[in-house]
């Protein structure tokens, strides 16, 4: 398979041509099994990707290259560094202010904790507010908990973990109730109006029933304004933005005991010293793996599992990463930004330069972006200023549905105006964009990871998606699991404050990269992407 | 060469195994010549290692002198303090390595009631000890050694508080009497007034596990085993910035450099040597001027510092000596046993400072009062516990002032008199000087 960059295909023009002759797209008949199908074209499973993680809790575990550089790093922080470092106290801290950070922060502070809330940006600068599909949840009456379990089971190729699934789709409806009482909206089915009906529900890809709920095609941005009100109006809550973590820190009995921010604004270190501490920290896509393009947004650094790792927690399906079909592929400088799904869930169709279909737009994304780097690899893509993809059919789903561009892809139609093109008349170039990180560390259905004091939640965990994630299954996670993490910190927090906090774990683990024969001059985590030239070492200097 | 840790000799609880590994010996040189005994051990230059490095003859002398019976023998395994490890490890992998030394030594003194003491958070070692001392019940060396003492010996375990006072030689007795561990003021010392008001005998695990070896083996290879002079081995507690932490078995009088940079396996990811702390952490810091000196009670002592319990805590760049030092002052301040109020408060108003200095919240003035804390607390407690938190603070503000000046930043550093706190504290202070610490 060719870098999926490779602008090889048939010429724009051409392919528009194409397009225009041959509508309604005909299928293309040599379609390919979807395991030879993903075996063949899917990034995760090209020679070389996967390297065997050497040191650390889950040593063996194969592991996106990329990512295995940074989790088998050395610190960023010393123990010099936190010398006269001013410390703040907390029962319980919260690092990472998206979705999953800020329920857990609502959760414990309503719970009656002292909380620290502190991210990378600002609050809200996350992969929730970027959300646009909906969220899942097993409300209708034809659906049930028992086939949300399946469903999900299914289409993570079922290796997620049962127990947590069966945690998250019971805490489905009650998460929906919660969001509402939060002040949420969701679209309403026709002919409800605003003081009663129903949700609006549909089918998200690999479901078996309507069941995803949503806001407009922007249902991450209508989630967070709500928990970004909640959030900034609970008294329990202390926020620092713009404060990341750069290291955990540890008690004297191996406890997590909080971490060591950077206060960007200063440039120096501050301890956050906490009874307990969840990690939120997101994902991972800004490490461009198999140097796809990326939907996520800046900070999506893979600094949490960095962190954790290091403390010794455990981490699963770290080769796993999840390309969404629907990337825009041009032009450049919006390479990598997300084409709704809710576009082909409405009945968009994929069409390749020879104006034909290519896969069934509904199966799981795995396969769906595993089918266009096919067509793109073996010619049929479309070329255009040197970038390839496929074209999603918007003006044939307007034609079919007349009015939808406007009235509920207002997040497409506005991505088409931003890339120069009327979505109405023109068809979108896209090709996959690395969107989400399966794995993530590995945790019990509290949010507990192996390591005492630490709790994560969202999408730095692994186990709930197995190797492929359902749209609309993210959302759900991070409010079930962040209420979840968020409750259980508060409840363990109280127990007992940390004493002689420090970097303790740093010595254990620098041995051990030692005798792997690791290099100790690669320093992680990476906060910034590299393009960022944000150099940590350089900003620390300015405290002085 | 190991005498301590050598494979054969770690075989738990098992007394046939032991004695199938040549133990006994000692015990029945013991038998055949009582009155060698003390000759021998003073021949061999034993000395205490469970921190003080006292004469361990003389000690034995002592309580010798005493008129019987009803005299004691208190084996400490109390092992408590930061960096320490050492004595847990022979309880629990050769408990009958440091039970035979002590018979040697109830053999020695005339005392029929021999108490392994140990630290009830050492779970392992606890069982095993309790299991090893319940298999010498019937074996013959122990009738003879009745026979000897005139009555038969009680060997038992007791498991103290685990708080680390309760590892001073008073405190231990008191806690083998069941009370509180709460030291008193010397003397009388042990070897006059112990458990009961009975002459008690208080060596360290590490010191009679020497013993039984130096009577099956003679002073002569004892002293042979050290290197310039100093006699025997001594188990080393490496921990901190190395490639190689752990116990490491070494003749004494090995240099820090052979123990950091040859055993240890250097600092860890090859940074610089900055400082190690000496067990304790009660002692004057050993730095990379230090290197060459050899690791004995007397070449430590000439270097004004002390090998204490023979821990190694070493600190490498890019480590904060004030946060260590804050840390173990904190622990001392935790672990005051609050009799002597100079102790109590001043370590407790030393770790407030450093506390704060730590977190960015110094204050103008700080750095002065610590030094005169550092000046003012020692030999204030009716222990050691105080001078030991008062000579490692002295010691990192000596050599490493400039890591707190930099945490005081531009205005801690200041010698303003806002804080009075400190040299109020010190002026109530100068009262309480009572002098204590072990023999
Ligand atoms: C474009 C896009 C569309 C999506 N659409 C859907 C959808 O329709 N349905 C669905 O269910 N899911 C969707 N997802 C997935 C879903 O949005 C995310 O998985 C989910 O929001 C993750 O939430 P989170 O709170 O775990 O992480 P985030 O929302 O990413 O929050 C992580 C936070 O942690 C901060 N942070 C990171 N590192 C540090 C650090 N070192 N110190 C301090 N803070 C740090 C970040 O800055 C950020 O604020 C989509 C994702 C993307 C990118
Ligand atoms: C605060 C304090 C704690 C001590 N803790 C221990 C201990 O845990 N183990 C020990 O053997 N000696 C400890 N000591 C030293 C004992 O008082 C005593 O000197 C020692 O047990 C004598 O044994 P030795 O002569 O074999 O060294 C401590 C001393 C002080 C002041």
């Amino acid at each position: 398979m060719s870098a999926p960059a490779a602008a090889h295909g048939i010429p724009h023009a051409a392919a528009l041509a194409a397009w225009r002759g041959r509508a309604p797209a005909p299928p293309r008949a040599l379609a390919l099994p979807a395991p030879e199908l993903l075996e063949r074209f899917h990034p995760d499973r090209r020679p070389g990707a996967m390297v065997p993680l050497r040191v650390g809790a889950s040593a063996g575990l194969p592991c996106r290259a990329e990512l295995a550089a940074l989790l088998q790093s050395d610190a960023l922080v010393e123990d010099e560094d936190i010398a006269g470092a001013p410390l703040l106290d907390a029962d319980v801290l919260v690092i990472g202010g998206g979705g999953a950070g800020c329920v857990a922060a609502l959760t414990a502070a309503r719970a009656g904790a002292r909380v620290l809330l502190a991210t990378k940006l600002r609050l809200g600068d996350s992969n929730t507010v970027m959300a646009e599909g909906g969220i899942q949840a097993a409300m209708g009456p034809e659906d049930s908990l028992q086939r949300h379990f399946e469903d999900t089971l299914r289409a993570g190729h079922f290796a997620a973990d049962k127990a947590l699934v069966a945690a998250l789709v019971s805490d489905g409806p009650g998460v929906i109730r919660w969001l509402i009482q939060e002040g949420m909206g969701f679209d309403l089915a026709e002919g409800s109006d605003r003081m009663g009906g129903n949700l609006l529900r549909r089918k998200p890809g690999g479901a078996t029933a309507a069941r995803l709920l949503s806001y407009r095609d922007f249902t991450g941005l209508e989630m967070m304004r709500a928990l970004r009100e909640a959030v900034l109006l609970a008294p329990g809550i202390t926020l620092l933005e713009r404060h990341p973590a750069l290291e955990l820190l540890t008690d004297d009995r191996g406890r997590c005991a909080g971490a060591v921010l950077h206060e960007l604004a200063r440039g120096r270190p501050v301890l956050a010293r906490a009874g307990a501490t969840v990690l939120a920290t997101g994902g991972a896509g800004r490490l461009h793996v198999a140097g796809f393009p990326t939907s996520n947004h800046y900070g999506a650094t893979a600094d949490g599992l960095v962190l954790a790792y290091r403390l010794g927690a455990a981490l699963r399906e770290v080769d796993s990463f999840q390309y969404h079909p629907t990337g825009i592929a041009w032009p450049p400088r919006m390479a990598g930004q997300l084409v709704s799904e809710a576009a082909r869930a409405s009945g968009a169709a994929l069409v390749n330069g020879l104006g034909e279909r290519f896969v069934d737009e509904l199966d799981t994304r795995d396969v769906v972006a595993a089918a266009i780097l096919r067509e793109i690899a073996e010619g049929r893509g479309v070329a255009r200023d040197g970038q390839a993809g496929v074209f999603l059919d918007t003006p044939g789903l307007e034609r079919a549905k007349p009015g939808i561009l406007g009235r509920s892809l207002v997040t497409l139609t506005h991505l088409a105006h931003r890339a120069g093109l009327d979505a109405a008349a023109e068809p979108f170039l896209v090709r996959p964009t690395l969107h989400y990180q399966n794995g993530g560390i590995a945790i019990g259905p509290d949010g507990w990871s192996g390591v005492p004091g630490l709790l994560c939640a969202g999408e730095v965990t692994g186990g709930l998606h197995g190797r492929n994630r359902m749209m609309g299954n993210a959302l759900l996670e991070l409010v079930a699991f962040g209420r979840r993490a968020g409750a259980a910190a508060a409840a363990d927090a109280r127990a007992e404050r940390p004493r002689n906090i420090g970097l303790t774990h740093l010595a254990d683990w620098r041995r051990a990269l030692i005798a792997q024969g690791l290099p100790l001059a690669r320093k992680a985590p990476l906060v910034f992407p590299p393009y960022g030239n944000f150099d940590m070492a350089k900003d620390r200097g300015r405290a002085a | 060469m190991r005498v301590l840790t050598d494979e054969r000799r770690c075989v738990g609880a098992d007394l046939g195994a032991w004695m199938a590994a040549g133990g006994g010996a000692g015990l029945e040189r013991a038998l055949a010549d009582r009155g060698g005994i003390i000759p021998a051990i003073e021949a061999a230059g034993l000395r205490g290692l469970g921190g003080a490095g006292f004469a361990t003859h003389r000690k034995w002398a002592a309580v010798a002198a005493q008129p019987g019976p009803g005299k004691w023998v208190i084996c400490n395994g109390n092992e408590d303090e930061p960096g320490t490890f050492k004595d847990r490890f022979l309880l629990s992998r050769t408990p009958h390595q440091v039970i035979e030394g002590a018979l040697v030594a109830a053999l020695a003194v005339g005392a029929a009631d021999i108490v392994l003491y140990i630290n009830p958070r050492e779970a392992a070692a606890v069982a095993v000890a309790r299991e090893a001392v319940a298999q010498w019940e019937a074996h013959p060396l122990l009738a003879r050694l009745a026979g000897a003492l005139g009555e038969a010996p009680r060997l038992r375990v007791v498991t103290g508080s685990g708080l680390y006072i309760g590892g001073e030689e008073t405190a231990a007795v008191a806690s083998v009497m069941g009370g509180f561990p709460f030291p008193r003021l010397k003397p009388p010392f042990p070897a006059e007034s112990g458990v009961g008001d009975a002459p008690t005998l208080v060596n360290n695990v590490e010191t009679l596990a020497h013993a039984g070896h130096i009577l099956a083996q003679g002073p002569e290879w004892y002293r042979g085993l050290g290197l310039g002079g100093a006699p025997g081995t001594k188990l080393f507690s490496l921990s901190g910035d190395v490639l190689r932490p752990g116990l490491h078995e070494l003749p004494m009088g090995t240099t820090l450099r052979s123990l950091v940079f040859g055993h240890g396996g250097g600092v860890l990811a090859g940074r610089a040597f900055k400082a190690v702390f000496t067990g304790g952490p009660s002692n004057t810091l050993l730095t990379a001027a230090d290197l060459d000196v050899p690791l004995d009670f007397d070449s430590l002592r000439a270097r004004g510092s002390r090998l204490g319990t023979g821990a190694m805590i070493v600190v490498g760049e890019g480590t904060s000596i004030l946060r260590k030092t804050a840390e173990y002052v904190a622990f001392f301040a935790a672990n005051s046993c609050g009799q002597c109020p100079p102790c109590k408060i001043g370590t407790h108003q030393v770790s407030r400072i450093l506390e704060r200095v730590e977190a960015g919240a110094g204050r103008p003035g700080d750095l002065r009062a610590l030094e005169n804390l550092a000046g003012l607390l020692p030999g204030s407690g009716r222990c050691g516990l105080v001078d030991g938190a008062a000579t490692v603070l002295a010691s990192s503000l000596r050599t490493f002032r400039g890591e707190y000046e930099r945490a005081l930043g531009p205005s801690g550093q200041e010698d303003g008199q806002e804080d009075g706190q400190g040299d109020g504290q010190g002026d109530r202070l100068r009262g309480g000087g009572l002098r204590g610490g072990a023999p």
